[in-house]
């Protein structure tokens, strides 16, 4: 239940992180309205009748400031004749202030619980930007050799943009890039980024597949691929898609970063428009969000696969989104996506659809895999995750780990695809 | 259960018969010309298949016979004033031109209980644009509706009985070789179906005005369409649907049969579906009651900022309200839906009014649209009156492009209705 009251209050009144939490429940909160000076001074008596043991999180004040008194259970109906009797409008804040503070708590167990390690940390929920970064560096100490954390550069904002690299060794292995989070609003995949994480961490030296993987191949994982965004949904807006970039000459914020990427930059299939959601840019890789994965692939240079995650629609989509024109292996693409959404279904019975971009949502330029199909990565793919529209991004958390899952059944046969038909 | 939720929504892996080379005359004195294929969103660069022939680029003006355009057998509701009341004059600023400002699709303000999808509009004035490197940009009509309600019904057999064809007019154009060499039966472009289904399926949920059995798209069977030289395109299409809300163990696929008219670009297509039904008459009143009660203890003002929270949860009590935001959103994402575009419901934003008083639920509030394929998030305001059985009265506006730092916040921007009808 979403509640205006201040959660401040709750936090001073109540013991929290201590044993002995009274419980408060059915005590209500009450919002009253005191018109004139004489009203005021009756709930002030109210005040004074220390057996009611009311709990004033406001006070009586000036006429027309709102009243908030917590009321315990035996109370209540004596209170409300008392206020009705004396022509008192009040309203009830909360209904039922234990559940608010049971909620409140464990939300602070679950945040206590999060600093601990990766195995009490919370997949089946929705983490801010500062836990996604606390996950990784716990993930990082607790698999050494598996896990390292680097840096690709600072967002416009000046946050650390941080990519997991899995690696058994080796120099410079043939490796596959998983990014997610890229549209911040996307919540599940900066959620399933976090689980692949751990996946892989459980899973190698168990899984025969992705140990064969990791034997002779890298694989990088940038999570929160669009922080400043991601922050912003957390702080601002919910729906915030972009970058938070400013355009000089323009009031309005961020630029799509999934279409600012030097594939088809310019063409149809991106707006020209600062204020709209697929503004593509005054040029490409103008974001550095963007440009430090440009430069970080040319750096690399032996890149084999790339995917990269959005949400929501389920589709499996390979190049192009600028032009019509068929991929040069299309046919192998379109191959490989069908086994990747064969087993993703076999899980869940999720439907995916896949195909090239332009076939199968609409044409779309400066698109990510575009580019890196450019720069000889054949095997490039973006996923658009659960689900078809009931809730979109706003996917209940419930459904993380079920994604997560079932997701990694595709990735799984991508990357061991890739594996086997080296290039 | 996870797999209904993710699996069953959408026209995934849907079938598409294909019944060659028939012709099928609609005993309306129309006959069935040889077929375009509708034009693509914005920057769906293919044209279709080609077919050789001269006929193919002559064809009927699609003109409809009398009783085509309109829906199904709507009457006027109680109190309704004017047809369709007073579409906003707005800014008409010309697309493309002033500063980085877009404009959004219709502000509409409008009476409407029930009737047809055939109000006539002005025909839009539109600056020709490469397509595709913005979202069209609509200019409000000055009136709409002489919406009057139909009760002609197309029998699914005849529907059954379409062909699929994809025709191009002309020949020219860059093509994709591979597609007019692929097969005789040559896929619609895809997404049309979908889209005639998802507009088809906003009317159906309005018209029935049951927030206890609202519908989603299971799957497209078949289609076809055509278009005419006016560019509107017509789509004939049968497909399945699911229970918004399903209850467990409960999979009833409903079935409907729809002809679908896009205006090419303008909003408001015209519907004329029919549906199998899903509950029986008796236990959907039922239903709808026992909400009805349930709304009606709701406590007043509600104390709601968004539904549902950015974790996509929506508390059990308050399901009803979202269910009902729905039915009142369909409408307007109804009118909204065009060839090219679509919408979503991302979020029930703000409550500004709930009030019960007499009987009816009077209920004001804004939700964000999701809108495909620009992406943009739009906050529409929504005044809608329900009662149990009775037909459901909508009135909206929704906002225009504006400033990101403003928009999208969980109070919205909306501007409040400064003219608010009588019912």
């Amino acid at each position: 239940m979403a509640l205006r009251v201040p959660l401040t209050h709750v936090r001073g009144k109540t013991l929290l992180g201590s044993p002995a939490v009274r419980k408060a429940s059915q005590h209500q909160v009450l919002r009253i309205s005191a018109a004139d000076e004489a009203q005021v001074q009756k709930v002030k008596e109210l005040e004074d009748l220390e057996h009611l043991q009311l709990d004033f999180w406001r006070g009586p004040g000036q006429p027309g400031s709102p009243i908030d008194v917590r009321v315990p259970f035996p109370s209540i109906q004596a209170v409300k004749a008392f206020l009705e009797a004396h022509g008192l409008g009040y309203t009830i804040m909360i209904e039922d202030v234990q559940s608010l503070l049971d909620e409140e708590q464990e939300q602070m167990f679950a945040f206590q619980a999060r600093s601990r390690s990766t195995d009490t940390f919370n997949y089946a929920t929705y983490h801010t930007l500062e836990e996604i970064y606390g996950f990784m560096d716990l993930l990082v100490a607790e698999h050494p050799q598996l896990v390292s954390k680097l840096q690709i550069g600072n967002t416009y904002e000046g946050r650390p943009i941080y990519v997991l690299k899995f690696s058994t060794g080796g120099n410079n292995r043939p490796a596959i890039w998983i990014d997610t989070g890229i549209h911040s609003r996307e919540w599940v995949t900066q959620a399933s980024g976090v689980w692949f994480a751990k996946k892989i961490t459980q899973d190698y030296g168990q899984d025969l597949t992705l140990t064969a993987i990791l034997d002779s191949m890298d694989i990088f994982l940038e999570i929160v691929t669009n922080p400043d965004g991601f922050a912003f949904t957390h702080s601002k807006n919910r729906m915030w898609r972009k970058t938070r970039s400013l355009t000089p000459g323009s009031s309005c914020v961020g630029v799509d970063p999934n279409r600012n990427w030097d594939a088809g930059f310019g063409m149809p299939g991106a707006s020209s428009n600062p204020c709209t959601d697929t503004y593509r840019g005054k040029f490409a890789n103008s974001e550095v969000e963007v440009k430090s994965i440009v430069d970080f692939v040319k750096s690399h240079g032996n890149i084999k696969a790339f995917v990269s995650i959005h949400s929501y629609s389920q589709l499996l989509l390979y190049p192009y989104g600028y032009k019509a024109e068929p991929a040069p292996n299309r046919d192998e693409l379109d191959q490989l996506a069908k086994s990747a959404v064969t087993a993703l279904a076999s899980l869940y019975g999720t439907k995916f659809k896949y195909g090239s971009i332009i076939k199968t949502i609409y044409q779309a330029s400066g698109s990510t895999i575009d580019w890196t199909y450019s720069q000889g990565i054949k095997y490039s793919f973006t996923f658009e995750l659960r689900d078809t529209g009931r809730y979109g991004f706003l996917l209940p958390a419930s459904q993380i780990v079920p994604t997560a899952q079932e997701t990694w059944l595709a990735l799984r046969t991508i990357m061991e695809y890739t594996l086997n038909h080296p290039y | 259960m996870q797999r209904r939720e993710a699996g069953s929504r959408t026209g995934l892996g849907a079938r598409r018969r294909v019944a060659a080379g028939k012709s099928c005359s609609l005993g309306e004195g129309v006959s069935i010309a040889p077929l375009v294929p509708c034009q693509r969103s914005r920057g769906w660069t293919s044209p279709a298949p080609r077919r050789g022939g001269a006929a193919a680029s002559r064809h009927r003006a699609g003109k409809l016979g009398p009783g085509r355009s309109g829906s199904g057998a709507g009457r006027r509701g109680p109190g309704a004033g004017s047809s369709a009341g007073r579409a906003r004059p707005g800014r008409t600023r010309a697309p493309g031109s002033g500063p980085p400002r877009g404009r959004r699709g219709v502000a509409r303000r409008g009476l409407i209980s029930s009737s047809a999808g055939a109000a006539h509009l002005e025909p839009v004035r539109r600056t020709p644009r490469p397509p595709a490197s913005m979202p069209p940009r609509l200019q409000p009509p000055p009136a709409s509706g002489t919406g009057r309600p139909r009760a002609a019904v197309l029998p699914l057999a005849l529907l059954l009985s379409l062909a699929l064809q994809g025709v191009a007019a002309a020949p020219a154009g860059a093509g994709e070789p591979e597609d007019s060499l692929r097969r005789q039966d040559p896929e619609l472009p895809r997404g049309l179906l979908e889209q005639a289904a998802r507009a088809a399926l906003h009317f159906v949920n309005f018209r029935a005005g049951s927030p206890s059995t609202l519908r989603v798209l299971a799957d497209v069977l078949e289609g076809r369409a055509r278009v005419n030289p006016k560019k509107e395109c017509q789509v004939d299409l049968v497909f399945t649907t699911d229970r918004y809300n399903p209850e467990e163990g409960e999979e009833r696929l409903g079935k409907c049969s729809a002809r679908v008219f896009f205006r090419n670009q303008k909003p408001r297509p015209a519907i004329n579906v029919t549906c199998t039904r899903l509950i029986e008459k008796n236990k959907r009143q039922q239903e709808d009651y026992l909400l009805y009660k349930h709304m009606k203890q709701l406590k007043t003002p509600l104390d709601v900022v968004s539904i549902p929270d950015s974790h996509g949860h929506i508390d059990p009590s308050l399901r009803p309200i979202w269910d009902l935001a729905f039915l009142g959103g369909s409408y307007v994402m109804w009118e909204k839906t065009t060839q090219f575009l679509h919408y979503y419901m991302a979020q029930l934003s703000s409550v500004n009014q709930w009030k019960t008083n007499d009987d009816a639920i009077d209920f004001d509030y804004t939700v964000l649209l999701h809108e495909f394929s620009t992406q943009e998030i739009i906050p529409c305001r929504i005044h809608l009156v329900w009662y149990p059985g009775k037909p459901l009265k909508v009135k909206y506006h929704c906002q225009e492009l504006q400033t990101p730092e403003a928009s999208g916040t969980e109070e919205g921007s909306a501007v409040a209705p400064t003219e608010l009808n009588n019912f």
